[in-house]
């Protein structure tokens, strides 16, 4: 808990001083992050969780933190992403001074991190409250920074909208949960959690999983999220998808692990339902996008939509008695959770070094940037083949040990498990080729092939430092999918803290390097798939030699059948690239397209031609837009009451005076 | 020591059947449509001859090209040769089968269909583009129906590992074939002649704009990378014919190490897989090509099939 | 001692049975007149097949003669027929769709995980009697309700013959997984009348398309002025 009062510091000194205090704002939360990540390292060899009280008493609770397992995961997570985009920040920021208050910016971003630690540190649901609520409101004023832009001010509200009705049903859930229990300490409800009964844990369940899910960004709650992270400036974005929508599966995790412990079946079932259309339907939209922080935007949806396949199979296995089975489902998708906050954060950073140096996030006007930023385009490729689930790199492992939860969990002797779960199978291996589809338009249409604008023409490499924070999460992608041991033999012993059984029945750790899956006798060997890839890349060559001598090479022009010169036009577009997608699953995209063709003198010379689609969300249409219907229309009822005359309201609170008089008497 | 030495020359056995079978299994498909078709058709040793000849090639790189480009044939001739060293075709287990699983196996396929596809767009040419949306698109829907039909087969035998899984299949002939089998085996049928770029879903011999999908995507592609790409694909035939073979009849492969199971099996893996490309020339010739917005359709059907094979599995419990 | 032991009998049975329902799926992927009849032949071969198997390994004469009917009546004189009509009509093509092939084939699936939980109280009285029946019987069912939902969905008459065919496939299947085949009269009885109704069907087709011009059965729609 040390860095707190450093980054205190590290805002006030940042509100005086521009540059010199942009920079120590930003090398001091990298530091604080580094010793989080340093705290959540020695609980998890140590072993014993942190406990801190304040002094000063609340009257609703002791200002007490207690960082466990569970705790220490999810600041080591953040605290890894965090340290990487300080770093970043200080370059990416520089382009901030004479336009917007770079001191503010710092302020923000450092109580962010403050708010983080407390929320994933506080030992009672009123602090743990009070930390969410202030974590929101940081959000909200981080979305609207660049509030001049109309956009943002609109995302902005979604988002404070959704996210207070999430908090509202959180602060119903406490309640309820102090009304059964008798307190807010996380301690008191986990040994009292037995008393409450299976209706109201299902309906405390329930709550969290809406509240949290919010947060979450899962579907049909995710309304906020594909407008908040391209509105907010790239190194927060990184930051909330990497980070912030994880603290809602934190919650999630907390509450219906931790707290409640065992319950009915259907709970998983419903995470699994909810899990599988928000990865299904996060990668179907995030296809359709050109925005490419829409993009990744959507993508977060569909890895969360990864992330409570782990968790809602584990609540399935758990209740139906397979707690090996659920700790391994569990971890798969804490496992997820790094690798997400990794690779997702380095494809934002990514997408913010596109947009400084372009200054659009408009695929469409891209291309050719992997000759004008080598490094950027190299780090952004490796995410998205992280982010791909390719092997060796660590999407695929999260995947992997997914796939194997789910493939154990077909013992389970119950119908709708046994229908789920192929189902679930099914579905999450279509999420993983879309996904890559969907990174090769997003690669390949940004990266390569000719600049589609003067912007990406004269696009320039980002400095240092942020070439340095995209590095980092680089290598750490690489690392954590070709030493999956190091993180798993951590997350081993949570989990067996939260499901009292560990995963080691049925996978087991050979080394960092090797996961081998004990019942269905299967194994994986990233690290030696990497070698070995790296050595058959080497036969190629020495069969060419042998055959045919040294190979010879000449640069010629591209074929575009016979035309003198190929035009940046000429190239496939993002749209075209999508398309077979689109009609593929047309039923879900309901897209409505426009074509206008303007001719000259006969139908074969066309002067123009204008092409526009627009897709409908469902859930925007169905349910959001009918739900504020009825919203303004009770509002428009209740404008009745609203006289604007004094008296009337002190009548208001006569009457009200009355009643209540007459109730209690 | 005298382990080294097995596992070295299985290792080495497994790779050469693989890599050198490859061209052949395309000179029999290729001589049995110019039969059915009346004509005499290529010899069947003619894809080794173009290899070469290719190999022999200068490579042309376009001027817009990255350094992916010139990146992917390697990458893929890698890939490939990790799988082959996955998925067991005369002898069960492989040596290395430990590193990965079939999960691995439909991935490292990704990996390499993923450098294709941008290799496709790097160039800037259309037709690149053309063929990287699509061959995206379909393998959007192949690949889980891909790992679904062999997962169907893989939980019969309690695992992912192909190995494992091809070896309890031969020791236990009774739970070979079974009807959720029947299912997975059309399913995985329908996938190998949507991955492989066979018709009705894809024509390899066609350089026409409105049909081509894997062609149009590796357009640009000459000499000894094209050499590289070509066998890389002949290599993922044989993949998924010996997958065909292996998985729903295991008929004849060695797992003992003798040399007359050795013998045995890899004459009746040569007649399994001279029958499965049979197989496939008999549908390439007695279909037409499908236009590009039916094969989704095709492809929902092996989805649909393979999904059941698992469902019914559960349920029926065969 | 019987020619086929009883391992091999529910073997082969219950793949011959596995391939009919393929067969059934492949109808629903394919838009093709063709190729419909084309499946349908081969789809009553498989029938033909697994009767034949019952027959031998029962000795049972009537399951033989219906398996020989099958074979003459439903994989051969029926496919010509239908040919024939595709052939004069000059219609190849399924088009336009009530339902389209992806949600069909969803429905289909959940078709048959319906069937399957339906058939297994049946199953429960019937263990005793037969032994091959537990996957064949909710596999007929299936096909039974996949032909009815062939005619539901689509609008060619010719598919509608195709889908009728179908359900009548299901059905004597399910008769033969229950009671190893209905009697003999009722089952030639049977055979005579869908080879009737096919061929009334087929003029039927001709008629429809002669006064309207198409064999949309939508079209018909318009008789009720």
């Amino acid at each position: 808990m040390i860095f707190i009062p450093r980054k205190r510091l590290a805002s006030d000194s940042a509100l005086k001083v521009a540059e010199a205090g942009k920079n120590v704002g930003f090398i001091l939360s990298c530091l604080g992050s580094v010793a989080g990540l340093l705290l959540s390292f020695s609980i998890f060899l140590s072993g014993q969780s942190l406990h801190l009280e304040l002094p000063q008493t609340t009257p609703l609770g002791a200002m007490a933190f207690t960082v466990d397992q569970l705790s220490a995961f999810f600041l080591g997570t953040a605290s890894f992403l965090g340290a990487a985009i300080s770093l970043y920040s200080l370059g990416y920021t520089s382009e901030y001074f004479h336009k917007r208050h770079v001191g503010l910016f710092i302020f923000l971003y450092n109580t962010l991190f403050l708010t983080l630690v407390a929320l994933l540190s506080a030992a009672n649901f009123v602090f743990f409250l009070f930390a969410w609520e202030v974590m929101s409101f940081t959000i909200y004023f981080l979305i609207v920074f660049e509030h001049d832009d109309e956009a943002s001010r609109r995302a902005g509200f979604l988002y404070v909208v959704m996210s207070h009705v999430g908090t509202a049903i959180l602060t119903g859930m406490i309640l309820v949960f102090f009304v059964q229990a008798g307190s807010f300490d996380f301690a008191a409800l986990r040994s009292n959690a037995h008393q409450i009964t299976p209706t109201l844990k299902s309906v405390i369940f329930l709550c969290s999983f809406i509240g949290f899910g919010v947060k979450a960004g899962i579907v049909p709650l995710h309304i906020w999220l594909p407008e908040a992270h391209p509105a907010t400036p790239s190194n927060i974005s990184a930051l909330m998808s990497g980070v912030i929508i994880k603290t809602g599966i934190y919650g999630i995790v907390r509450v219906s692990f931790d707290l409640l412990g065992t319950g009915p079946m259907w709970w998983g079932i419903l995470v699994l339902a909810v899990a599988v259309v928000s990865a299904v339907l996060g990668v179907l939209y995030a296809l359709m996008e050109h925005d490419l922080k829409r993009l990744l935007a959507y993508h977060s949806i569909e890895n969360i939509g990864i992330i409570l396949m782990g968790v809602g199979a584990a609540l399935v296995f758990n209740s139906t008695g397979n707690k090996t089975v659920a700790a391994l489902a569990l971890i798969a998708g804490l496992y997820h959770v790094l690798n997400h906050a990794t690779f997702k954060g380095l494809l934002f950073l990514g997408a913010g070094s596109v947009v400084r140096a372009t200054h659009t996030r408009n695929i469409e006007e891209l291309g050719g940037l992997a000759k004008k930023l080598p490094y950027t385009s190299f780090f952004f490729l490796i995410g998205a083949v992280a982010i791909s689930a390719l092997p060796p790199l660590n999407g695929f492992i999260s995947e992997w040990l997914t796939f194997q939860a789910l493939l154990l969990g077909f013992t389970t002797a119950d119908l709708t498990v046994k229908l789920a779960i192929p189902v679930t199978v099914a579905l999450l291996a279509l999420t993983g080729a879309l996904a890559a589809a969907c990174f090769v338009k997003a690669y390949g249409i940004t990266f390569l092939g000719l600049p589609r604008s003067n912007a990406a023409d004269k696009a320039k490499e980002s400095p240092r430092s942020m070439l340095v924070a995209m590095g980092i999460l680089a290598l750490g992608c690489v690392v954590l999918g070709i030493f999956p041991g190091i993180a798993l033999s951590a997350l081993n012993p949570l989990s067996a803290s939260l499901l009292g059984a560990s995963m080691t029945n049925e996978v087991s750790l050979v080394g960092p390097t090797m996961i081998l899956s004990a019942s269905p006798s299967t194994s994986i060997a990233p690290a030696l798939m990497l070698a070995l890839l790296a050595g058959f890349a080497g036969l190629p060559i020495v069969a060419g030699i042998l055959m045919g001598g040294k190979l010879r090479t000449r640069i010629a022009k591209t074929w575009v059948c016979g035309i003198e010169t190929l035009r940046p036009r000429m190239q496939y577009t993002a749209t075209g690239f999508s398309k077979p997608i689109r009609l593929i699953f047309s039923s879900i995209y309901r897209a409505r397209h426009e074509i206008e063709i303007s001719e000259d003198v006969s139908p074969y010379f066309k002067t123009e031609i204008r092409y526009e689609v627009t897709m409908e969300h469902i859930f925007e249409e169905k349910l959001y837009k009918p739900a504020m219907r009825g919203i303004l229309s009770v509002a428009r009822f209740g404008r009745r009451i609203q006289t604007g005359h004094i008296q009337s309201y002190l009548a208001y609170i006569f009457i009200v005076l009355i009643i209540l008089l007459w109730a209690t008497g | 020591m005298n382990d080294i030495i097995t596992n070295a020359l299985l290792l080495i056995l497994q790779l050469g059947v693989t890599v050198l079978m490859a061209p052949f299994i395309f000179g029999i498909i290729k001589k049995t449509k110019a039969r059915i078709q009346n004509r005499r058709g290529p010899s069947i040793f003619q894809p080794y001859a173009d290899l070469t000849k290719l190999l022999k090639k200068e490579v042309v790189i376009s001027e817009n090209a990255s350094w992916l480009f010139s990146f992917t044939p390697y990458l893929l001739i890698a890939s490939t040769l990790v799988i082959v060293i996955l998925v067991p075709t005369v002898f069960a287990p492989l040596p290395f089968h430990w590193i990965g699983d079939i999960i691995t196996v439909a991935y490292l396929l990704a990996l390499g269909r993923f450098f294709l596809a941008l290799a496709g767009l790097d160039t800037a040419s259309g037709f690149g583009g053309l063929g990287s949306s699509r061959e995206m698109s379909i393998a959007s829907i192949v690949e889980p129906a891909m790992m679904l039909s062999i997962f169907a087969v893989a939980v019969t035998a309690g695992s992912t590992n192909l190995s494992i899984v091809v070896r309890s299949l031969s020791t236990t002939p009774a739970s070979i074939f079974n009807p959720s089998h029947l299912l997975a085996f059309v399913a995985l049928f329908i996938v190998t002649i949507a991955e492989t770029g066979r018709i009705p879903v894809d024509n390899p011999e066609t350089h026409l704009e409105l049909t081509m999908i894997h062609e149009a995507m590796i357009l640009e592609y000459s000499g000894r990378y094209l050499a590289f790409i070509e066998w890389a694909s002949q290599m993922k035939m044989v993949i998924f014919l010996s997958l065909l073979a292996n998985l729903f009849f295991p008929i004849g492969l060695a797992t003992v190490l003798s040399p007359a199971a050795l013998g045995v099996s890899i004459v009746a893996f040569v007649a399994k897989m001279t029958l499965l490309a049979i197989g496939i020339a008999l549908v390439e010739s007695t279909n037409a090509k499908l236009r590009l917005f039916r094969v989704p359709d095709l492809l929902m059907t092996a989805f649909i099939l393979s999904l059941l094979s698992l469902i019914l599995y559960f349920i029926v419990g065969a | 001692m019987p020619i086929i032991d009883q391992q091999t009998l529910v073997r082969s049975v219950d793949i011959l049975a596995t391939g009919i329902l393929v067969t059934a799926f492949l109808i629903i992927s394919s838009k093709s007149l063709t190729f419909y009849v084309r499946l349908f032949a081969f789809q009553s071969i498989l029938l033909g097949m697994l009767s034949l198997v019952i027959a031998v390994r029962y000795g049972e004469t009537h399951i033989l003669t219906a398996a020989v009917l099958t074979f003459v009546v439903k994989a051969f004189t029926i496919p010509l027929l239908l040919n024939k009509v595709i052939d004069r009509i000059r219609v190849r093509k399924e088009v336009d769709f009530s339902i389209n092939i992806t949600v069909s084939l969803i429905i289909c699936g959940a078709i048959v995980i319906l069937s399957n939980s339906v058939a297994q109280p049946i199953l429960q009285v019937q263990r005793a009697g037969s032994l091959f029946t537990t996957k064949v019987l909710p596999i007929s069912i299936a096909v039974m309700l996949i032909g009815l939902f062939v005619m539901i969905s689509r609008k060619k008459a010719v598919t509608q013959i195709i889908g009728l065919l179908t359900m009548e496939n299901g059905l004597f299947l399910s008769g033969l997984s229950i009671t190893h085949g209905m009697p003999l009269i009722v089952e030639v009885g049977i055979f005579f009348d869908i080879l009737v109704a096919a061929l009334i069907l087929g003029l039927f087709v001709f008629r429809i398309n002669k006064s309207f011009e198409t064999i949309d059965i939508a079209a018909m729609r318009s008789l009720r002025h």
